[in-house]
């Protein structure tokens, strides 16, 4: 039970760098995919699932909650080769995902620091 | 999902806008080409790109996995694709541009001669555009990479 209690958190930190790390590939294809006709952007979605999963008031399953590709069909009619992708935007949410990231990962450590602290203050 | 698959990914663009900058060249190169071996002017070429599905054993990897209740990738949504592929090359079927060169070996009886429907300065745009979404894939590529070497921080 200990254990559980104390690894609860970074399970959750898991899946959020699972996500992340998934949303990365996904804009990579996306910026590969530029150039290509009829070619509509892809997106992750997870702090959705995420924040509808914490607010029903239940003990969160963090197991249930998976995070899913999806097409993002927002202006269909951007350009003239049926291609959405908007290269600006998409390198600033790849920016955006990499500190997100690395605040995860840093997050990660912390938990791992504190856990290192307890064991080591018994002498 | 594997680790480097979006590093994969990027690569794939590269690939794809090295060829197209290599097809741009050889347009430029034959901008002046009267003559091929088809026995007709140059014919300008372009690229088509696709996006590129993943394989077969990735798939079934896939379902196999979340079948055994291992929560493969991806077990809700879509996939993810595996980046961009070059699906062929085909040439531009305009007509070709009639200019007046009687001195010319192609020139017909009227002394106009057929060159190459290449618009250079379309060649130089697109070139440009070959090169910028280039520099996006790298862009891309490392930021995987930071990614990657950042995960290696876990515990240190």
């Amino acid at each position: 039970m200990l254990m559980n209690n104390m690894f609860s958190n970074t399970k959750l930190l898991e899946k959020a760098l699972d996500a992340s790390l998934m949303r990365n590939e996904v804009i990579a294809n996306n910026i590969s995919n530029v150039d290509t006709p009829g070619y509509k952007k892809k997106a992750v979605r997870f702090e959705e699932l995420l924040h509808s999963a914490m607010g029903n008031g239940q003990d969160l399953n963090i197991d249930g909650i998976e995070p899913e590709v999806y097409t993002d069909n927002a202006n269909l009619s951007y350009r003239t080769d049926g291609n959405n992708v908007d290269i600006d935007v998409q390198m600033a949410d790849m920016a955006k995902n990499t500190i997100k990231y690395n605040v995860l990962i840093a997050r990660m450590n912390g938990k791992f620091n504190s856990i290192k602290t307890v064991l080591k203050s018994s002498y | 999902m594997s680790f480097f698959s979006s590093m994969d990914i990027s690569s794939s663009g590269l690939t794809a806008q090295r060829l197209r900058m290599d097809i741009i060249s050889q347009n430029i190169a034959n901008a002046d080409t009267t003559r091929t071996e088809e026995g007709t002017p140059y014919r300008r070429k372009a690229v088509q790109f696709e996006e590129k599905q993943k394989s077969f054993s990735d798939v079934l990897n896939n379902k196999m996995k979340s079948m055994i209740g291992n929560s493969g990738d991806d077990t809700a949504g879509e996939d993810v694709g595996a980046g961009v592929r070059v699906s062929k090359i085909v040439e531009d079927q305009s007509a070709f541009k009639k200019i007046y060169d009687p001195g010319n070996p192609d020139a017909d009886a009227e002394g106009y001669v057929n060159m190459p429907n290449v618009n250079v300065i379309e060649e130089m745009v697109n070139m440009i555009s070959a090169s910028r979404t280039y520099e996006a894939n790298v862009t891309a590529m490392n930021t995987s990479k930071s990614m990657a070497l950042k995960a290696l921080e876990i515990g240190r």
